[in-house]
Order: structure tokens, then sequence, then C-alpha cells
């Protein structure tokens, strides 16, 4: 366990004044930007739907959480920056998730800090109605940055890294919601990265665009992980075998496999886990 | 195929005389209310303009209400205001008249229009900061448990309870529990209450309105809960709290009943500033415009000489309500427009 | 992807002010709820400072009405109960006499031969009515006697009570001080009770001279006047009946007789008669309070509803874009009108216009016309109509509209006719909205105050259902209207400031399951339209 001091230290910026692994004073095996589930239960209610998770996302790397619906692969993504404190009696029941090395749940833990260094990326594109530039910069603005040169900078560096950049340069005091289906879920991209997260969930990012736009948001998704620990949910299996390194399969609340992509999608170790893949169910 | 054919004439028939009649029953409703406007429109603007510049009559907005004396004076009909006769029984010295005397008739309704003004402003301060809170306690904050849901219930009901029983309970509570006397602030209270239940519903009711995906994303940028609410949630609700504010303020400026007997004075001679004290100002009476329109309608005659305050001042008040009420009705039709998710 | 090589620089260093901000937040959140928590304290307050000024009534109404019996007004009260129904068997004569005038005016009969044609007549209602003198005055002896005496049970009861209260708070000597006189009540009803020999000599004469003058009854010059008069005749030997019962239950009262507690209930609930400020007995009784406020709405709904729902249906379904770009708003425009101002209205133009057309020869079948009440339950039933109707435009209109698509182009689809849609698919999917909007329009006129109390009359007494749809036009009294009309009146903490409490709890709770209905009809029409 790491002390709140130490958790702070890791945030602030002398520290992690670098682009390379990170080593933890308290324990060197952890890496910027991993996470490790254990055991972890969780319930809504009384209506248990995760089971004994055990995981450990490498840094880095996209990973991708594919199963039928319902079978709590967004649950799960939703606890990794707590978004289930929203939901009332949403809990987590047993088990731990931590984050280089801290648990999230932890009292000490301040889940606005949490969530600013854990992005997340919204199934249905929500973006507010403000213009392009104010829903980049909007990020920045209630972390407390004033500086206008500062904003400008990071919000051409966001859409940039988001590949929306060149075509929206011209318009970005126009509403993000002009924008098409696939421009508005990468400028949704563009906002989660302009605070500079280490990591970045993506709930079936592209669940609602057309072939082109879910094309150019997979290619975003594979240059992301040089600098980004990506964690998606698809639905799409085609999609995880394209953009991700790492698969996890997840059946009725339970992870059944995880393994590279390649291996998951060529030679599958559980029986269940192939019939999804081929198509057998689901 | 004829059978079919007078078949389908005959069900045409009958829908166009359904269709007029609907028509008709729609138009009647209109007609019905612009014959009201238009009455009081008319008969009141008499009273409200003037054929010579300035076209307003300046004195019937800006004097208080006075006694009117009508008498028989060498063949003519006199019809002085209480200062008026006074001044003619003094240039006539010698001559006595059996003059009538008709209250209120004469003079204005300035203190009336002061103490609406007065008492809409202090309810509403207190509605709205008390209300807007709620609704951003009940809808943001509030976790959904059963005594939640159960204020929220009481909440709706209470918003169809009778204007008279708020008046019933301020009076009872305000004016003798607590010693306040007929006052401003008993009113202030009383309206307030009375439109509490309205603003918390609906300001929640636009709260709820914005998507909870905007609330999402700007938590998961790492704000905090104000800022998200602040700065995502609360701009895009405004319009639609805005609006029933408004309608807040026009329901409390047309209500008589709850300040009949918690506010409101039938006559008054100072105007409300016009006190000794500063605590005075809270606990005094004051007169108010829907009050006068029922004393004016009710405890004096209806002929030639009292038609003019009565006509003059329902015009006024009709006037200022129905202003109040197209401003936010123009408002929501805006807002409609051009906020949808 | 070079750009971000430098992580963390943009987001200044916040560690120390975190702790601060959370503070701020939590504030913040204290603040809302507790402006929250203030909201809902007041509001449950004002239902338990309604209920606990309303339930004080119970009590007192129930010494009042023990009061009632221990003085011996109710006594008092059995035998000026059978001089009403002499006087009203009175003032039934002048009525048929009225009714015989006017038949022979309209055969243009002159006036002296009328009156002379009816000299026998008046003759004889004239002796009728001298048959009641010697009753009039035992009621109005009996009266003074019985007042004497419940004034000074009062007085007694006022002093005894505020002795004990210094008693209580300690101050011995004082309490002393107060002499509470001693009431010899067993004497004073003695003596009123030597009404019951009077009474009998008394109804012994009348039951002499009405069977003399019945006997020599003259006949009336017009046959369906003796059709009349024949009814009333057997009215009179009814009267005369009922005098022996009337003299057995002045002999069996007792004023002993113990009153239940669930009478101070039921005489509020049940009770016929509001009666404040009286020298005599005051009653609370709330029916006819509430039979005007019913009969308004009904009135008011009557015209309100078809009213309503077809513009609802016309604005929704058959107006053009621009018409129903301008009637929507104008109509919801119409529910800002202050109800301080149709009343007004009501007054100046509605209430003339009434008694005008019932005069008019239009109207001269109606049996009840011409009225003579121009404020009456018709005026204030309209007027509330125009209220009600943008309640019920709005809400149906709202059912209406958000009748899924799919509903209306499958009844197209299939070759159905606009009027059919409506009819057959819109109207029933709609129906449980539509009849939420009525209630809640129901709602509004039933809890509206200042246009009942202009324009109702403000009569307390139950119609005259005899009259059939005559009785709308009488003058009433509504529950809203009496207490914006007595309230600023009464005495805190009387038995009348209680009653006034009650009625407003009986309002209060009318329209909350008024409410609570209309919700659960919201509720089917949301499952209705899925």
């Amino acid at each position: 366990m790491v002390s709140v001091a130490e958790m702070s230290e890791i945030t602030s910026p002398t520290v992690v004044n670098q682009t390379a692994p990170m080593p933890n004073p308290a324990n060197p095996k952890v890496e910027r930007g991993m996470i490790e589930i254990e055991q972890l239960d969780f319930a809504y209610g009384t209506n248990k739907v995760l089971h004994d998770i055990n995981l450990s996302i490498p840094a880095r790397a996209v990973t991708a959480f594919i199963g039928p619906s319902g079978c709590g692969k967004t649950t799960l993504l939703r606890c990794l920056n707590r978004m289930n404190d929203l939901i009332d009696s949403a809990r987590i029941t047993q088990g731990s998730i931590r984050i280089e090395g801290v648990d999230i749940n932890a009292s000490s833990v301040d889940v606005v800090d949490l969530r600013r260094r854990v992005g997340m990326v919204f199934q249905k594109s929500n973006p507010f109605p403000k213009s392009i530039y104010d829903n980049v910069a909007y990020g920045l603005r209630i972390a407390g940055t004033t500086k206008r040169t500062l904003i400008d900078e990071a919000v051409e560096k966001s859409l940039r890294s988001a590949a929306l950049w060149d075509e929206v340069k011209d318009r970005l005091h126009v509403s993000g919601y002009g924008l098409s289906g696939g421009q508005q879920q990468r400028l949704c991209i563009a906002r989660a990265l302009a605070v500079e997260p280490e990591i970045v969930l993506m709930d079936e990012p592209c669940s609602a665009l057309d072939p082109i736009a879910t094309a150019k948001v997979e290619e975003l998704i594979r240059q992301l992980k040089e600098q980004y620990t990506i964690v998606i949910v698809t639905h799409n299996m085609q999609q995880a075998g394209r953009c991700s390194d790492h698969t996890a399969f997840f059946y009725l609340g339970r992870l059944i496999e995880f393994d590279d992509t390649t291996k998951i999608f060529s030679n599958p170790g559980q029986r269940q886990t192939e019939e999804y893949i081929t198509g057998r169910f689901g | 195929m004829t059978a079919t054919a007078s078949n389908s004439r005959r069900v045409h028939l009958v829908q166009g005389i359904l269709f007029w009649i609907f028509r008709l029953a729609t138009y009647f409703v209109l007609a019905c209310a612009t014959y009201i406007f238009l009455d009081i429109g008319i008969k009141g603007s008499r009273t409200v303009f003037t054929s010579t510049p300035p076209f307003i009559n300046v004195p019937f907005l800006t004097e208080p209400p006075q006694t009117l004396y009508v008498f028989d004076y060498e063949g003519k009909k006199m019809a002085l205001s209480d200062r008026q006769f006074r001044q003619w029984k003094v240039e006539h010295p010698g001559t006595e008249v059996e003059a009538s005397s008709i209250a209120y008739s004469a003079g204005g309704i300035w203190p009336c229009i002061v103490g609406t003004a007065l008492l809409v402003i202090g309810s509403m301060i207190l509605a709205l900061g008390i209300g807007i809170s709620s609704a951003i306690y009940l809808s943001e904050y509030s976790r959904n448990g059963p005594l939640i849901r159960l204020v929220r219930i009481a909440i709706l009901n209470l918003a169809g309870v009778p204007s008279i029983v708020f008046g019933l309970f301020g009076f009872g509570l305000f004016v003798i529990f607590f010693g306040w006397n007929v006052s401003l602030i008993a009113g202030w209270f009383t309206l307030g209450l009375m439109v509490l239940p309205a603003i918390i519903t609906a300001s929640e009711e636009s709260l709820r309105a914005v998507p909870q995906g905007l609330r999402e994303g700007s938590l998961a940028l790492g704000a905090s809960k104000w800022q998200t609410i602040r700065k995502n949630v609360l701009p895009y609700a405004m319009p639609g709290i805005l609006t029933s504010s408004i309608l807040g303020i026009a329901r409390v400026a047309g209500e008589t009943a709850p300040i009949m007997f918690t506010a409101a004075y039938a006559m008054k001679d100072e105007l409300p500033w016009q006190v000794t004290r500063m605590t005075d100002f809270f606990f005094q009476g004051v007169m108010a415009l829907p009050y006068h329109i029922y004393v004016v309608s009710s405890k004096i005659p209806q002929n030639e000489y009292t038609e003019r305050v009565q006509y003059g001042s329902a015009f006024v008040f009709l006037f200022l309500v129905m202003l109040i009420a197209l401003t936010s009705i123009i408002l929501r039709e805006r807002s409609r427009s051009r906020l949808s998710w | 992807m070079e750009g971000v090589a430098d992580p963390r620089t943009l987001i200044p260093e916040r560690t120390k002010s975190r702790r601060a901000q959370v503070v701020i937040e939590q504030a913040i959140k204290a603040f809302f709820g507790g402006n929250a928590l203030v909201a809902v304290i007041v509001l449950a307050l004002i239902t338990i400072f309604l209920f606990r000024e309303g339930f004080g009534f119970f009590g007192q109404n129930l010494a009042n009405l023990r009061l009632y019996r221990q003085a011996g007004l109710e006594y008092v009260d059995i035998i000026r109960g059978n001089a009403a129904q002499h006087e009203s068997l009175s003032r039934k004569l002048s009525e048929i006499r009225l009714r015989e005038v006017r038949v022979m005016e309209k055969r243009n009969v002159p006036l002296e031969e009328i009156n002379a044609a009816l000299a026998p007549f008046d003759q004889f209602a004239s002796a009728f009515s001298d048959t009641a003198e010697n009753l009039h005055g035992l009621v109005s002896d009996l009266t003074d006697q019985a007042s004497a005496l419940k004034e000074q049970l009062f007085a007694r009861a006022e002093l005894l009570a505020q002795r004990n209260q210094l008693e209580r708070s300690g101050a011995q000597t004082e309490a002393e001080k107060i002499v509470v006189p001693e009431v010899d009540r067993a004497a004073a009803l003695a003596r009123l009770r030597e009404g019951s020999a009077r009474f009998e000599s008394v109804s012994a004469e009348i039951t002499a001279k009405l069977y003399n003058l019945l006997a020599q009854a003259p006949a009336m010059p017009d046959p369906a006047g003796q059709k009349h008069f024949e009814q009333w005749k057997t009215r009179a030997r009814k009267y005369l009946a009922g005098l022996p019962a009337a003299s057995e239950k002045l002999r069996t009262w007792s004023p002993d007789t113990p009153i239940p507690w669930y009478r101070s209930i039921s005489s509020f609930l049940f009770g016929r008669d509001w009666v404040t400020a009286s020298f005599w007995q005051d009653w609370y009784g709330i029916i006819p309070l509430l039979v005007g406020s019913v009969l308004v709405s009904i009135v008011a709904l009557v015209i309100a509803v078809p009213l309503g729902v077809a513009s609802a249906i016309y604005v929704s379904e058959i107006a053009s874009r621009h018409e129903k770009r301008l009637i929507k708003p104008y109509i919801e425009f119409i529910s800002a009108i202050p109800s301080v101002v149709l009343g007004f209205f009501g007054i100046a133009v509605v209430g003339q216009a009434v008694r005008a057309a019932s005069q008019s020869h239009f109207f001269k079948w109606v049996s009840f016309f011409p009225i003579s009440e121009r404020l009456n339950i018709f005026t204030a039933g309209c007027l509330l109509a125009l209220m009600a109707v943008p309640t019920i435009f709005t809400l149906s209109e709202d059912a209406l509209r958000n009748v899924p698509r799919g509903f209306k182009e499958a009844s197209y689809a299939l070759g159905a006719n606009r009027l059919q849609t409506i009819a057959r698919v819109l109207v029933p999917a709609s129906l449980s909205g539509i009849v939420s909007a009525i209630l809640l329009g129901l709602g509004r006129v039933i809890g509206e105050t200042m246009v009942v109390l202009l324009c109702a009359g403000n009569r307390i007494a139950i119609p005259d259902f005899t009259q059939g749809l005559g009785a709308i036009f009488q003058p009433v009294h509504t529950m809203t209207g009496i207490i914006a009309q007595e309230m600023g009146e009464v005495v805190r903490g009387s038995t009348h400031y209680r009653a006034l409490f009650m009625v407003g709890l009986v309002l209060f709770t009318i329209t909350l399951a008024i409410n609570y209905l209309a919700q659960k009809f919201v509720a089917r029409y949301r499952m209705s339209i899925g």
C-alpha cells in the first residue's frame, strides 16, 4: 500500500516529469499507468454482477474487454475511474483495484484526482453544448489553468492527438454539436486527452459510428497507446482483433480468459471463448 | 361500389361537421378570453390614458386612493375627491350640500402598485433561494432512497394545494402564532411558501432534463461535483428554471386569497417607506393591487362614479400580470427551439 | 506524438488546496441540503399546523354542543322548530296567492278584481297566521330564559378556567380571590320546563282554531290554485298531527342525557347549518359549504371539459401549423389571468348578462326564469370554467401529442380516416392522460377562492333542489369563500377559528386526493403509450 503522501507525489510534476516508465519508490515493480484488479466482486443492490475478477492490465498497451451484452465489462470499466460512484446502490463488495499500486477505493484517495488521471470516453459521444475549443479546454479550466497561451497550446495538441485538428482548426469556436458523429467522438477523445491522463477508458467508442469514422478512431487508438494505457470495451470482435494488444473475455460476470490478442483469436484456451469468437453465441 | 361511395361521402360529411364543432369550441374559448381583455382594456384605458399629452393618466398611477364625494350644486352634479371637496368647502363658505361619499373611488392606486411590487420581490427572493437550492440538492446530490421519493411526492402534491389554505396557514402561524400581525413579512412568507413547491418541482424537472452524459463527461475529466453542476448542468437548466420562476412571479402577483388576511390593508395613508423605524418596514401591512380590486368590486356599489377606479385598477393589474406571463411564454418558446438534446 | 512528452506541466500543483476544495465542496452540498431540509420542514409544518389548529375544533365543538343541551337551548329549539313549521305553512300560503295573481294577470283581469276574488283567501291566510301568536310568544319567553342560563353557565366556566390556570401557575391567593358564582341550573331548567305545559295548551288552542279554519276554508277562483291549496291543506293537517309528538318530545327531553364524543365530528361533517356569531347557538356544519363548492365545480367542469378537450383535439390534430402556433400560447396566456380580475369581470359583466338573459323573451319557456340573484352558482361556474379550460387544454394536448407516431401511422395505413384515427386510436390511447387533466382542472376549480367569493352570491344555504336545474341559479357559499370571508374577523383559538381550519383541512384533503388520483392516471397513461 502506498500512503497519501506518496500518492500525491506520483501526481506532482516534479516526479512525473518523464515519459519513461516511472519507478515507484515504494514498489519498484509498479509501472506508470498499470492497473491491477484483485478478487473483485461488484453488485447493484443485491444483484451481483461481477464475480472474483483478477486481472492485471499492462501499461502503455491497448487492452480490449469483450463478451456478450450484460457480462459486466462496462461495469468493470466504470469501476476503474469510479464512475459507478454515481449510481446509487452500486458498490464493490469485495476485492480491490490498484492503479500504480494505489488502491483507488481507499478513503484517502480523492476521486477527482483519480478521474483526472484516468480519462474516459463514452459509448454515446457527449460533447458539451459549448464550442469545440471550450469542450477541449474544459478539463484544464476546471483544474485551475487560467493562462490563455497554455490552454491554446493544449487544445491544439489534444486535437492533433485526436486527429481532429485539421478538420476543425478553422471553426474552433462553433458548437461541438455541429460536428458529425465520428468527429464528435474524436472531440470527446481530445477532451479526455487534454487533461493528460495516464489511462484512457473507452466504452464502445465506435458503436454509433459508421465504418469510415470507426477506422479513424481505431487508427487513433493504435497511435495513442504509445503514450497511454488504453482499456476499450467493444462488442466488435474484429475491432478487438485489429487494435488491441491484450484481450479479456467476460461471460456472466466472470473473467473467462485473458491473454495476448493474437493468442485469444488464434488459439483460445477456453471452449467458451472459442464459441464466442467463432460466433456460436453472444 | 355505389353503396361504398355514398357511405364514404357520409363519413366525410360527419367528419367535416365534427371538425367544425371542434373548431368552434376552440374559437369560442378564445373569443371569451378576448372579450374579457377587450372589455377591461377599453373601459380601463378610459381611466389610465388621456387624450391630452402625456396621454397617460399620471395622477391615477401616482396618487393614493381617496373618497369620492358626489353632490348637487346649482343644478350641476359634482364629483370631487376628498381633498378637492375640502378645498371646495373653503371656497364656498356657508353652502350646505348633501354629499354622498363613495370610498376609494377617487385618487389613484400608487400605494397598491408599490405594495404588490414589494410583496412580489420579497416572496420571490425567498422562494427562488430556497426553491432552486432544494431542487439542486434533490436532483444532483440526494440518493434516490424511499425518503427522497416521499419528499418528492409530498412536494408535488403540495403544489396543488389551494392558495387559500396557504393563506389560512400563514394567518395562523405568522400573523397570530408568531405575532407578526398583518405585515409585509407575513405576506412574504405566505406567498413564498405557496409557490415554493411549484418552483422546486419545475426547477428539478429542468435540471433532470439535462442529459446524464454531460455530468458523466465532466466528472470523467476530473471535475468536482460542484464544478460539474456550476459549469455543465446549471447553464443548460437555467432557461427552464427562469421560465418557471417568471410564471411563479405571475402567480404570486396575481394571488389575492393568501394576502387577504396576512399582508393586505384595504386602506393605508402612508407609503411603505414612510416608517419611523427600520423594523417597522417589515412589520407593516401594505395595500396591494389584487386586494384593492377585491375591495372596490365587492365593497362599493357599481355605478358611473366607481367604474373609473374599478376598471382602471383591473386594467393596470391585468396589464402587469399579463406582461410577466407573456415574458415567460416567449422565453420558453425561444429556449425550446434553441436547446434540444 | 512528441507533443505530449512533458505531461502534467499544464495542470498546476494543487495538492495543498485540494483539501480546502473538498471542504468547500462539502459546504456547498451542506448548503443545498440545508435548504432542501428547510423547505421540507416548512412544508411539513404547514400540514402539521393545519392539523393542530383544526383538530382542536372537535373538543371545543363538543363543549359547545354540551352547553347547548345543558342550558336548555335544545329544549327551546324543539318549540322553535314547531313555530318554524307553522311559519313555513304561512309562507306557502303567500306563494299560492302570488301564483294565483300571476295566472289572473295573464288573463288580463284588472287588479281590483283579483284582490276582490282573493279576499276570502287573504282572510283565511291572516287568520291562519294569527293562530301561532301564542306559540311565538312562548318561543320568545323561553329563548330569553335559556339565553340567560347559557350566559351564566358560560361566564362561570370562563371564571373556573381562569382560576384553574392561576392555581396551576402557583398564584394560590389570587386564585382564591376569583369568586365563581353558583348557578342554580336545576331551578332555572325547571322554570324553563314549565314551557311543556304551556306548549300543550298552546298546541291545543292551535289545533282547535285550525280545524275550525280548515272546515270553512274558501274555494280558490282557479282549479290549479285549488289543487295547490288542497296540497297545502294536507300539509297543514300533517302539521297538526305532529303536534302531540312535539309535546311528547318536550316531556321526555332531559338536560343530562350525555352527548357522545362523535357527535362533535358528525355535526361538522354532516351538519346542514353553518351559523356563526349568533346570539343563540353556533352551528358548524360543512354540508352547505361543501354542496356549494361541489355544485360550482360541477357547473364549471360541465362547461370546461367539452371546451377544453375539444380544443385540445382541434389543436393537436386538426389545426394548421399557423393556428397551432397562435392558439396554444393564447390559451396558456388565459391561465395567467388573475382570479380577482375574473371575479371583478363576473360582478361587472357576467352576472348582469346572466340575469338579463333570464329575463329575456327568448328564455320565457324556462320554468325557473327569470332569476332574482345575478350572483349565483352559474355565474361563478362560467368564470371558473374559463380558469379550468387552460389546465384541461394544456395537459390534454400534451397527452394527445405524446401518443407515439406509430399508433397514428398504423391506423392510417389500415385505411382509417382522420376522424376514425382520432376517435379509435388517439383518444383511447391518451384517455387516462385526459382524465388526469380533467382532475387537475377540478383541483384548480375547487380550490379557487376569489371568483367564488365575488360571484357565487355568498348565501350560506343548501340550494333548493326541488327546482331541478333551477338550483344552479341560486346563490351559495363555498368552502374557500367562507375561509376568505370569515378568517379576518375571528378570535384566535375560538371554536369558529378552529372550524375554519377544519374547513381548510377538508379542502386540503380533497385537493390532495384529486392530485393523487391525477398522478395515478398519469402513470397509467405512461404505461398505455409504452
